[in-house]
C-alpha cells in the first residue's frame, strides 16, 4: 500500500500542561473521506487542533502530512503545504467582507492562483457572490459555513478536515455541502471529517474513527461501524429510529 | 481679533497633528493587540531626538532624518513588541498595563542618560528656524505647512494599506480572529509585530515633524501620550479618522483655552471635557457603540 497522505502515530496533545488525546493513531489516503465520531469531549475537534498546530498542541508521537513531518513547522507552513482546516465555530473575520475572507484563504498562494481560485469559490457558492462586498459576520448561518468551507478551499489543500460542518443547518444545505465534499474527494482531495451525525457521516465516509477518552475505541470501514452493534446501540440508535 | 483665534487655531492643529499621529498609534496597537501602549508619547520624543542626531550629530538632511527616524521607529515597535508587549501579554492585561507603563520611565530615563535632559532644537525641513507666511495677516509656519501635508500622507498610506492591500488586511484578520487567521496561513505573531511597528513608526515620524516647532527632547513625551489618548477617546479609538480628527481638535481646544485662560487652568479643562465626552459619547464621534464592550 502506497503510504497515506496523512499519517498520525502515537500523537499526545493538549492545551499547555493539560493532555487531552494520549495516543491517537490514524490515516487518510488520498481521495478518502474519513470520519471522526465520539462523544462530546471525547477529543475530536483537539485532534484537528493538534494537526493544524492552532490552540492545540502536539505533546508526543508524531504527524506526517504527504511526507513531510509536522513537528518543526509552523501553522502557516502547515497550510502551504495543501493542509486546510473548516474549524469548529468557522472562525471567519467577521468585520471584513466576503470578497476579503475568501482572498485571505489565498494567503499564502500567488496572485493568479488567488483570483482563479476566487472564481471557482462563487460558481461553487452562487449565493456567497451576491453577497461578496457584505461583512462576514451579517452572512446567515448557512452562509457562514459556506463561506468558510469557501475560504479553506482557496488554499487549494489536498487534504480538507471539517469540524462538524453540519452544526446548526438546514438539511438542504447540509445535503449541498455534503455533495461538495463528495465532488472533492472524487478529484483526488483527502477529507477528514468531524462529525456528530454519526449517520450523516457513516453515510458518506469510506472509513471511520470513533473516539472516546482522548484515544481511539473502534476503527474500521465505515459500512462495518454502521452495522456494528455498539455503534448502533450509541452512536446511531437516535438516528436509526429517525429512519424508520 | 478673528486673527488672533485664527492663530491659536493654526497653532493648535499643529500640536493636534502630533495628537493625531500618537491617537491613530494608539489604534493600530489596540486594534491588533488589545492593549493601549501608554509608552507611545515616549516614541513621539524618541523619533524627534534620533531625527535630532541624524541632522545635527550625523549633518544629514532632515528628510533623511525624518525617514530615518520613522524607519528607526518602526525597528524598534517590531523589537518592542517581541521582547515586551508579547511577554507581558502571556501574563494577563494587567501585566501589558505595567510594562507599558514601565517603559515610560524607561524611555524617558534613556533619553536623558543618552541626549542629556534639556529639550534641543530640531532644524525645519526648509527654510530658516520659524520662517513663516501670513495669508490674511496670520503667521504660519513653513514646517507646520509640512505637519498638515505629512499628517495627511501618513493618514491616506494607513488607510491604502489597511483598506487596499492584502497584507494590511491580514493584519486586520490576524487582530479579530488569531484562530481564523492562523488557520488562512497568517503568521499572527509577525502581524503583531508588524502593527507595533507601524504604530511606533507613526510615533517617531510625529516627533520628527513637530520637533521643529516643539523642541526635541525633555519630559513632554508624558503630555503629549495622554493628550494623544483624549483626542482617540474623543474621536473614537476604533476609528482611524475619529482618531486623526479627534487628536487635532484636542490640540485646537487646547490653544483657545491658552488663549484666554491662565496656563495652569488649561490641562484641567482639556481633561474635564474628555470626562464629559466620555459621558455624553462613551464611543467617541466616530466610534461604533458596540465596539465599547471589548
Ligand atoms: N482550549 C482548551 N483548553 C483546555 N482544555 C480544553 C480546551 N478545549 C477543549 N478542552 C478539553 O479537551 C477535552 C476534549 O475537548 P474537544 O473539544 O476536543 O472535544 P470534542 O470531541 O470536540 O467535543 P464536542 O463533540 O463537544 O465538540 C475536553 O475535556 C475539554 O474540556
Ligand atoms: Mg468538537
Amino acid at each position: 500500500m502506497s503510504a497515506p497522505l496523512l499519517e498520525v502515530r502515537g500523537l499526545r496533545a493538549g492545551y499547555g500542561e493539560l493532555s487531552v488525546l494520549r495516543g491517537v493513531d490514524l490515516r487518510v489516503g488520498a481521495g478518502e473521506m474519513v470520519a471522526v465520531l465520539g462523544a462530546n469531549g471525547a477529543g475530536k475537534t483537539t485532534l484537528l487542533r493538534a494537526i493544524s498546530k492552532v490552540e492545540a498542541a502536539p505533546q508526543a508521537g508524531s504527524v506526517v502530512f504527504d511526507g513531510v513531518n509536522l513537528a518543526s513547522l509552523a501553522p502557516q507552513r502547515i497550510v502551504e503545504l495543501g493542509l486546510s482546516q473548516i474549524p469548529e465555530g468557522r472562525q471567519l473575520f467577521g468585520e471584513l467582507s466576503v470578497d476579503d475572507n475568501l482572498r485571505l484563504g489565498a494567503y499564502r498562494r500567488g496572485r493568479a492562483e488567488r483570483e482563479e481560485s476566487l472564481r471557482r469559490a462563487y460558481a461553487l457558492f452562487p449565493s456567497l457572490a451576491a453577497r461578496r462586498a457584505n461583512a462576514a459576520a451579517s452572512l446567515s448561518g448557512g452562509e457562514q459555513q459556506m463561506l468558510a468551507i469557501g475560504r479553506a478551499l482557496m488554499a487549494r489543500p489536498t487534504l480538507l478536515m471539517l469540524d462538524e460542518p453540519s452544526t446548526g443547518l438546514a438539511p438542504r444545505v447540509v445535503e449541498q455541502i455534503f455533495g461538495i465534499l463528495a465532488q472533492l474527494r472524487s478529484e483526488g482531495t483527502g477529507i477528514l471529517l468531524v462529525e456528530q451525525n454519526a449517520f450523516l457521516a457513516l453515510r458518506y465516509a469510506d472509513r471511520a474513527y470513533v473516539m472516546a477518552e482522548g484515544g481511539v475505541a473502534l476503527e474500521g470501514s465505515a459500512r462495518d461501524l454502521a452495522a456494528d452493534e455498539s455503534v448502533r446501540r450509541i452512536y446511531l440508535g437516535a438516528a436509526l429510529d429517525e429512519e424508520r | 481679533m478673528i486673527v488672533f483665534v485664527l492663530q491659536l487655531v493654526v497653532a493648535g492643529l499643529t500640536v493636534g497633528s502630533a495628537y493625531a499621529l500618537v491617537a491613530l498609534g494608539y489604534h493600530v496597537i489596540l486594534r491588533a493587540t488589545r492593549a493601549i501602549n501608554f509608552s507611545q508619547g515616549e516614541f513621539v520624543v524618541l523619533g524627534g531626538l534620533v531625527a535630532y542626531t541624524i541632522v545635527h550629530v550625523l549633518h544629514a538632511s532632515p528628510w533623511i532624518g525624518l525617514i530615518g527616524a520613522t524607519s528607526a521607529g518602526f525597528a524598534l515597535g517590531w523589537i518592542y513588541e517581541r521582547i515586551v508587549l508579547r511577554p507581558a501579554a502571556r501574563n494577563g492585561d494587567i501585566a501589558v498595563i505595567i510594562a507599558t507603563i514601565g517603559c515610560v520611565y524607561i524611555l524617558l530615563y534613556g533619553h536623558a542618560l543618552i541626549w542629556g535632559s534639556l529639550p534641543q532644537p530640531l532644524a525645519p525641513f526648509t527654510g530658516a528656524q520659524g520662517q513663516a507666511i501670513h495669508p490674511g495677516g496670520v503667521a504660519i509656519q513653513e514646517q507646520s505647512l509640512w505637519v498638515f501635508a505629512l499628517l495627511a500622507l501618513a493618514f491616506v498610506a494607513l488607510w491604502l494599506l489597511f483598506d487596499r492591500t492584502t497584507f494590511g488586511k491580514a493584519i486586520r484578520a490576524a487582530a479579530v480572529n488569531p484562530v481564523g487567521a492562523q488557520l488562512v496561513g497568517i503568521d499572527v505573531n509577525a502581524a503583531r509585530a508588524a502593527s507595533v511597528g507601524i504604530a511606533i513608526a507613526l510615533a517617531a515620524f510625529g516627533g520628527t515633524l513637530i520637533g521643529p516647532i516643539t523642541l526635541v527632547g525633555g519630559t513632554a513625551g508624558t503630555a503629549i501620550a495622554i493628550k494623544g489618548f483624549v483626542g482617540a477617546v474623543v474621536g473614537g479609538l476604533d476609528s482611524p479618522l475619529g482618531c486623526a480628527v479627534g487628536g487635532l481638535a484636542v490640540g485646537v481646544i487646547e490653544k483657545l483655552l491658552a488663549g484666554w485662560l491662565p496656563y495652569q487652568a488649561v490641562d484641567p479643562v482639556v481633561y474635564a471635557l474628555l470626562l464629559l465626552a466620555l459621558i455624553v459619547r462613551p464611543q467617541g464621534l466616530f466610534g461604533r457603540k458596540d465596539a465599547v464592550r471589548d
